[in-house]
Parts: structure tokens; sequence; C-alpha cells
């Protein structure tokens, strides 16, 4: 079962989903068929389309807690830089690479508004 | 199509597993005495439930015989040697799992099939030859059948170990080879009573979750049985002979009693070290769902597996949890556990 399970770190280098320039337009919903459980700050997700389940860590928790389709990249930014000791470029590079995994792993679904 | 069975009058019979009633009915006596020893602590002589749970066990001469075939719109949801559904020698069996129009199938090819409908209640299993095969196969298909159609009534499995002491539960999940039943045998020898050597049941009290006993026949490796002096000198009849583990009842072999539902208080994943002394290692949450999900959950039907993982999540929401790396103070692990669940040893 190890290939059922992935950590979603914040340093990857997967192709942009997201556009960087559309920040304040964009918001994610969570894909309906994922299961999610929050445990001492961290998120396990389960896909239920697939059976994969995936972790992730503090700053991955907060993000994906805003990805209720309400908040766009800049507030979800906002509220990372309010959370953590991060600078906002920093912040906003982490947050962009982590939803654009989420999103090709089919977790999120993007919308603009 | 014509079947060819072996024509031996139905026998039924009726089991009773936690408000979950069962009634189980085969054509062939080679399948009915497996299951009858399987669930020889749930048998009912009635029912009180007017809709069962349904298993229909059918005997056939060859894969030809089985009058099921998959319809063209059946799609594949897993495939393999068994892995994923246990660790036991049966187990490694190629199969292959469809959904074919709301129903289940397992097609383990030669060997036979299920088709479970889970909506239904009913789950009907083809057996090739059964007259040939170990009881034990037949107790597997049997419980694949069970288990699937139990966690629509909220009932879930979990492949582990399970022991009880004063209404604390204990459960050690792992796969074969990392320690699971030998330590499992150290706490049981030592006044732990006994829930399951490897399905204990899980449900969702509300609240918390509720452990829940499912005693079987506790099978052992040679090398578990040498480490054991009462096991190593066990006469064949309570140490049952067989390759290549060999069985007993826990009742028979050690005074504790089959143990009572109760609340989990600590989840131990275990693994083998070779070093004189046994330690424990605390276990965040996240991680111990992380190891604890494989040994649980097949995603075939999304809404039963969102509960499930709710459950999961909610057991371990309520227990300690730890990584144990075994030593070969085997006999001493009790002095090393037992505190944990806030007694002395």
């Amino acid at each position: 079962m190890s290939d059922t399970h992935h950590v979603l770190s914040l340093q990857s280098t997967v192709t942009d989903l997201v556009d960087p320039g559309m920040l304040q337009q964009i918001v994610f919903h969570q894909n309906r068929d994922v299961q999610g459980t929050n445990m001492d700050g961290e998120t396990v997700l389960l896909d239920l389309s697939t059976g994969r389940y995936y972790t992730l860590n503090r700053v991955g928790s907060v993000i994906w807690e805003h990805c209720t389709g309400h908040h766009t990249i800049s507030d979800i930014r906002a509220v990372l830089c309010d959370r953590f000791d991060v600078a906002p470029e920093r912040a906003l590079d982490d947050l962009v690479s982590l939803v654009n995994q989420l999103v090709q792993e089919g977790l999120l679904q993007q919308e603009r508004r | 199509m014509t079947m060819q069975v072996i024509d031996q009058p139905m026998t039924e019979a009726l089991f009773s597993l936690y408000g979950t009633s069962v009634r189980y009915v085969t054509t062939s006596p080679f399948l009915a005495a497996p299951v009858n020893e399987l669930l020889r602590h749930f048998r009912r002589d009635s029912l009180d439930e007017s809709t069962p749970l349904a298993l229909c066990f059918h005997g056939v001469q060859t894969r030809a015989d089985i009058p099921w075939t998959l319809s063209l719109s059946a799609r594949r949801l897993a495939s393999g040697t068994g892995a994923a559904v246990g660790d036991r020698r049966e187990t490694n069996l190629p199969y292959q799992v469809f959904e074919d129009g709301g129903r289940l199938i397992a097609d383990f090819c030669d060997v036979g099939i299920l088709v479970i409908n889970s909506a239904q209640g009913r789950a009907d299993g083809y057996l090739i030859q059964p007259w040939t095969m170990h009881e034990s196969l037949i107790e597997y298909f049997f419980h694949l059948a069970l288990i699937e159609l139990m966690r629509r009534r909220g009932l879930y499995t979990i492949h582990a170990t399970a022991l009880e002491k004063n209404g604390r539960g204990i459960l050690i999940p792992g796969n074969s080879g990392r320690g699971k039943t030998t330590s499992f045998i150290s706490l049981l020898r030592s006044g732990y009573r006994y829930l399951s050597d490897d399905h204990p049941l899980l449900r969702d009290a509300g609240t918390h979750v509720d452990l829940l006993p499912f005693p079987i026949k506790i099978n052992v490796t040679e090398d578990t049985v040498a480490f054991f002096p009462e096991l190593r000198e066990a006469p064949d009849h309570l140490l049952h002979p067989g390759f290549p583990k060999r069985a007993f009842y826990a009742e028979k072999l050690y005074p504790a009693s089959i143990g009572d539902c109760c609340r989990p208080a600590l989840v131990l994943f275990p693994h083998v070290i070779d070093a004189p002394h046994s330690r424990l290692e605390p276990l965040s949450k996240p991680r111990a769902l992380e190891l604890l999900l494989p040994q649980a959950l097949l995603v075939y039907d999304a809404d039963v597996a969102r509960r499930e993982f709710q459950v999961l999540a909610k057991l371990l929401q309520q227990v300690d949890c730890y990584r144990l790396h075994f030593g070969r103070d085997i006999l001493d692990l009790p002095r090393l556990i037992t505190p944990l669940l806030g007694e002395v040893t």
C-alpha cells in the first residue's frame, strides 16, 4: 500500500496550474470525494475515489482549511503570514506550490470569481 | 446453465454479532463446519432481527459451473496477490475486485468468487471443489464477505491483534513478521484477556469508539511457539498441528477468559529489533493514522469508507500510540506495557 500514501511538502516543484497573476481572483474548493481529519495540527486526507491518502503538515493544514471557496490566494497568504513567522514572498511561494500539488492530485478544484 | 454441485440438503446457521444478525446457508457440508468454527462464539438458535445479513455459499465442481459472469459495465477496483487484504497464507491468491451493478465481485480465479450486494445485505460465495480446500481458506472467504457486509451496519474490522485488561483495550496492528502475534501472546499469558488474534471489531459509540471481541483460533508459527514454554510443551490436542502455522484456542491454554467490549486505550505498532530490551517510542496521531490505514481501510464504497475513516480517526483520538521496538526480552513485555494502562505490574 506504500504507493497510496503521499506526504505533500511545500518544496516540490510542479508545473504551475495556478496563474500567479490571478491571486486576487482564484479561490479553491475541496473535492467532495476527499475526507480529511485534523490531528495534532496536521491533516490526513483520504481520496475516496482513488483510495490514496495524504498528509499535510501544519502549514499545509491551514491552507487546506481555507480552501472553502471563500478565500483567495491573497487571503490565504495573509493568514499564513499572521499565523507563522514567514515572509510574504516565501508564504506565497509555498502556498502556490502546495495548491498546485493539491490541484494536480485532484484534491482541490480552483475557480475564478 | 446446470451447476455441478454436490446435491446435499441445505444447512442453515444463525449468528448474532453485537446486534447484527447473520443467516448463513450452504449446500455443502464442507462449507458449513469452518464457518461454524469461525463464529462459534456468536451462534444462536434464533434471530430477533427480521432482515439479517444473508450469506450463502455454494460448492461447485469447476469454474464454468459458477452461475455468475461479469457484465460489460463492470469496473475493476483492485487486483493483486493478496497483500492488501491480509497477510495469512490464504491471501497469497491472485484476486481481482470489481464493482458490477452495485455488487462487489471478488474474483479469486480458480478458487472461487464472492458476489457481495452490500445494499441488500447479501453475499454469495461460489467455491470450486471446497472439499479440497483447507478449512482456513473457507473461513477466510466467509470472513471477507462478512466484514464487507458488516461495514454497512457500522461494524468495522482492523488487521490487528487485540487484548483487554480491566476494561481497557490494546490494539497491535501490523503485517506478519513484525512481532504482532508474539507481543500479543506475551501479554495474553500474563493475564490480559483475549479479544482477537487478527480481526477485532470497532464500533462508533458516539462519544468514543468501542473495541469488540472477535475471538478466533490463534495461529502461530513454530518460531513463535519456541518463545513460550507452555506452547513448546503443549500437546497436539491443545496446539493443533499445521503448516506453516499451528493453532490453539486462547481459553484452553491460558486462564484468562475472553475479554469484553471495551474502550481502546493503547495502539502499539511493533517491529522486531535485534536488541536485548524492548522500548517504546511515542507516535503522533497523524503518524499512527498513516500506519493504521493500510491495516484497515479498503475503499470500495465511498460512503462506507468515509464513515470508517472517521471511526479510525476517532479511535486514535482516544488512545495513546507507540512504536514498539520489540527486543529479545519477549517474556518481559508486560512490564513495559502494563504501566501504560495506569497499572502496577
